[in-house]
């Protein structure tokens, strides 16, 4: 048994509660008498894993299940890790403590490019061979799930298979047929052959790649007969009747998101080009405001949360918005609730959703203008205009805010120097708004955070084809906007590192080649490689050049509209002619309607066998 | 608003001791709030529930008569209370008693615990180090003050050992410790001390905290 030997290791650690399980809510079931036991693996610390929804929806449904166990398992903070590795403790679950290895699956959900070592070194922390060719019949499968699997060839050496799109169904379906297979004691290759027949289950091993000289792909063929040449995502139809979890596990430690969240909606009207998250996630499903209400309601009960968080892409676009908070905020208040309401769009900020907020707590305000000029926001199709922009900013300070955070992106396509200088322009205007307003907060003075952000050209987004800014590049527009702000007492301006950047840029366009250099890296020592104590840029960079990767190809290449991109074979309904469309709409600086008021014709209204709103 | 102080007693067990002090008020305030008791609120412009701990618990020890001060909105049944807290507590919390507070937190001066020492060495020679270092003049450590930074004080006076015990494989340890506001020191320190001067590594402790106890003498309740 683990337990004993983890405790006495624990007060060694930082917030050691992240690794002995036992939080309320968490789901202990007797292991002789499940079929499946599933080690759900967030690839980063227990704190940031905690806080998606993703997990806590899978979670829940896996173990509502009498025959299924789902078990958590995040990766270890490197303090407790070199006490396992020390110890001979290998990576177990949060709920049994047993041994991961012991598990019939291990599912990765995979969030962000960063977290691709972490992968590996899980699977190593759980004494596994990292490669999918290495693992044998009696160990796990491993299976990965999320946004990132949308380009799922940078892992393709290292997963079993994919999961492809929304997890809801096709989870309960691949557990089923594992049940029945394993009691027939059938292979892992006779398994995921049956598997890969699942619509959305992709089997990187059963396609094989060829290159053209200039070394894009050239075709990705099936090698097995039980392979479909094209995998097609997984979409839930009805939105309001799919499960959702009436309780949480609530963790005893702080984590970055500690609080009750209800999902209002899914995918996104509104089409800004470079958000890979507004077309993978398509089409537009929403919850019905009575919806809502209860599951707030069940989940605030269940945890004694005393915050509940309304969370979307976008949760200004909820139809029945004015309703929902109406009637939540009766609850919300009687019980002493927060309600929270994050990814609210900025034309749809008003003097009731202010107030709203205000009921929380009056922290300081972000709105996400992206680009600094009309010009450049057309061109991303933000849909924002410089006026949208300043009556929010006057409401909020008629409110009595004093600090505004701002969000902008680095190296958008088309971006001159004027954009750049747009963007210290528009913050030299916010400021000239607030003392030329005879109502702003007296004796206070004005405090703008501008947040730089490099942009990252993303699969499946009309900026596909672009190509990313060079170091050089952003380093000149960083110098740009410095020299552009006058009030540099009022406006502060700070940056994502764009090194990050660029090698987020590079897994998420990249190629199966690029298995190797992960390899290599996280051999290296790479891991962790989002938090920024962590992450070894030059470790990265002599990998590359040892395996003679070209990051100029993979991240600083325009790619032409008839190239084979890696991520071809899988559909995500949204086809390559309306990716082309959009990025042709783009460079003449144009704008795209939303969902909502026309059809755009992105493709995924097939999915659903008719229109995505109103009748067909 | 009525506000009607209440004392709780409970014990903190299990995987519950990995739970920091800070953290132990966010699990706490979660719980009441989940047993729907008519706990009172802090009438601020972010109200929460009114939660104080006369006196915290460090990580990884074992409390049994550990106390919690919050107040309810109107008159309660004790008992009641104690049942409806104890379905919403999770594993390792558990609620003793509920009652009204009868000294102030400002009284507390004595902490007891109960440690149990496992070393490659056998329970007799831990015994015999124990005496040993007991039998030193001073037994000086370096204390962290905020005002002053480090400074070296002399904790022999403070170790007042109840009675040991020589187990199968452990040596078993009851001391009473000063606590409170005006000398605290915690089991830890102690532990830590009797490591550092007997130069034994203790491969497992399992340390409890038995009572708390007034400068006068007497139970706090």
């Amino acid at each position: 048994m683990l337990k004993e030997q983890i405790e006495n290791l624990l007060l060694q650690v930082k917030s050691p509660s992240r690794y002995i399980g036992g939080e309320l809510n968490s789901v202990v079931k007797d292991k002789s008498k499940v079929d499946v036991r599933f080690a759900f693996c967030f690839p980063d610390s227990y704190d940031v894993g905690m806080s998606h929804l993703g997990m806590k929806i899978l979670y829940s449904l896996k173990n509502k299940r009498e025959n299924f166990w789902c078990e958590r398992v995040f990766a270890p903070w490197p303090d407790f890790e070199e006490l396992m590795r020390k110890n001979n403790i290998p990576l177990y679950g949060l709920e049994s403590l047993d041994p991961v290895k012991e598990f019939d699956f291990i599912g990765f959900t995979i969030q962000y490019e960063l977290c691709y070592t972490n992968i590996l070194n899980m699977l190593d922390l759980a004494r596994l061979p990292v490669k999918a060719k290495d693992r044998t019949d009696d160990m796990p499968i491993v299976v990965a799930g999320g946004p990132c699997v949308c380009n799922p060839e940078p892992l393709a050496d290292f997963i079993d298979l994919f999961i492809i799109g929304e997890g809801e169904e096709v989870n309960l379906e691949l557990m089923d047929l594992y049940a029945n297979m394993k009691k027939q004691g059938c292979s892992k290759k006779e398994f995921l052959e049956a598997a890969a027949e699942i619509e959305g289950i992709y089997v990187p091993s059963f396609y094989d790649v060829s290159y053209n000289d200039d070394g894009t792909v050239k075709a990705v063929v099936p090698n097995n007969p039980h392979a479909p040449k094209i995998v097609k995502k997984r979409i839930i139809k009805d939105l309001d009747s799919v499960f959702y979890p009436e309780e949480f596990v609530v963790p005893y430690c702080e984590i970055v998101h500690d609080r009750a969240v209800v999902e209002v909606l899914r995918g996104c009207i509104r089409g800004c080009r470079f958000c890979q998250a507004g077309f993978i996630y398509r089409p537009f499903r929403e919850k019905t405001s009575d919806t809502i209400c209860r599951q707030t309601k069940s989940l605030c009960e269940s945890t004694g949360y005393e915050e509940v968080s309304l969370s979307s892409l976008s949760t200004s676009d909820l139809s029945e918005i004015d309703e929902t908070l109406q009637q939540l905020s009766e609850y919300t208040s009687n019980e002493n609730i927060n309600l929270s309401l994050p990814s609210m769009r900025i034309d749809r900020f008003s003097k009731e959703l202010l107030e709203q907020l205000q009921k929380v707590r009056k922290s300081g305000l972000t709105f996400a203008p992206e680009a600094g000029t009309q010009r450049l926001r057309d061109v991303i199709n933000k849909n924002i205009t410089e006026d949208e922009i300043m009556r929010a900013c006057k409401l909020a300070f008629d409110g009595g805010y004093t600090s505004v955070k701002l969000y902008f992106m680095l190296g958008l396509p088309t971006e001159t120097d004027d954009d750049i200088r747009g963007i210290a322009e528009l913050a030299e205007k916010i400021t000239d708004l607030f003392y030329q307003n005879p109502n702003r907060p007296k004796g206070r003075h004005l405090q703008i955070s501008i947040s730089c952000a490099t942009f990252v050209p993303k699969p499946f987004t009309p900026f596909e084809f672009e190509p990313q800014a060079s170091i050089e590049e952003i380093k000149h527009k960083q110098k740009v906007l410095l020299e552009s702000i006058r009030s540099k007492k009022r406006i502060n301006v700070s940056w994502h590192n764009y090194r990050v950047s660029i090698l987020e840029a590079v897994l998420a366009k990249g190629d199966r080649r690029l298995c190797d250099a992960i390899y290599e890296a996280w051999k290296s020592g790479c891991k962790f490689d989002s938090w920024d104590e962590f992450y070894k840029y030059d470790t990265w960079m002599d990998v590359f050049e040892r395996l003679g990767t070209d990051l100029d190809f993979y991240a600083h290449r325009t790619r032409p509209y008839n190239e084979i991109m890696p991520w071809q074979h899988l559909d995500y309904y949204i086809t390559r002619e309306f990716l082309i469309r959009e990025n042709k709409t783009a460079h003449s600086e144009k704008t795209t309607f939303n969902c909502r008021e026309k059809c755009a014709g992105c493709g995924v209204s097939k999915a659903i066998g008719g229109a995505c709103f109103g009748k067909n | 608003m009525e506000k009607i102080n209440l004392r709780a007693v409970f014990e903190k067990s299990g995987r519950a001791v990995f739970i920091s002090h800070l953290d132990l008020l966010r699990t706490m305030q979660r719980a009441i709030k989940r047993s729907k008791i008519p706990v009172w609120y802090s009438q601020g412009f972010n109200p929460h529930i009114y939660l104080n701990f006369p006196l915290a618990l460090s990580l990884g020890v074992i409390g049994r008569t550990e106390f919690m001060d919050f107040a309810v909105t109107e008159q309660c049944d004790n008992e009641k209370l104690v049942e409806m807290l104890n379905k919403s507590m999770p594993e390792g919390l558990k609620i003793l008693s509920v009652d009204k507070p009868v000294f102030e937190n400002k009284e507390i001066g004595y902490a007891e615990y109960s440690i149990d020492f496992k070393s490659s060495i056998s329970p007799k020679k831990m015994l015999s180090s124990l005496e040993e270092m007991m039998s030193m003049e001073k037994i000086e450590i370096d204390k962290r003050s905020k005002s002053k930074g480090t400074v070296k004080i002399d904790i022999k006076p403070h170790l007042n050992i109840l009675s040991t015990e020589i187990l199968p494989d452990e040596l078993r340890v009851v001391i009473r410790l000063p606590a409170g506001l005006a000398l605290n020191i915690n089991s830890n320190v102690f532990v830590d001390t009797f490591s550092d001067v007997s130069k034994i590594t203790f491969t497992h402790i399992c340390a409890e905290r038995t009572k708390i106890l007034c400068i006068n003498g007497q139970i706090f309740k």
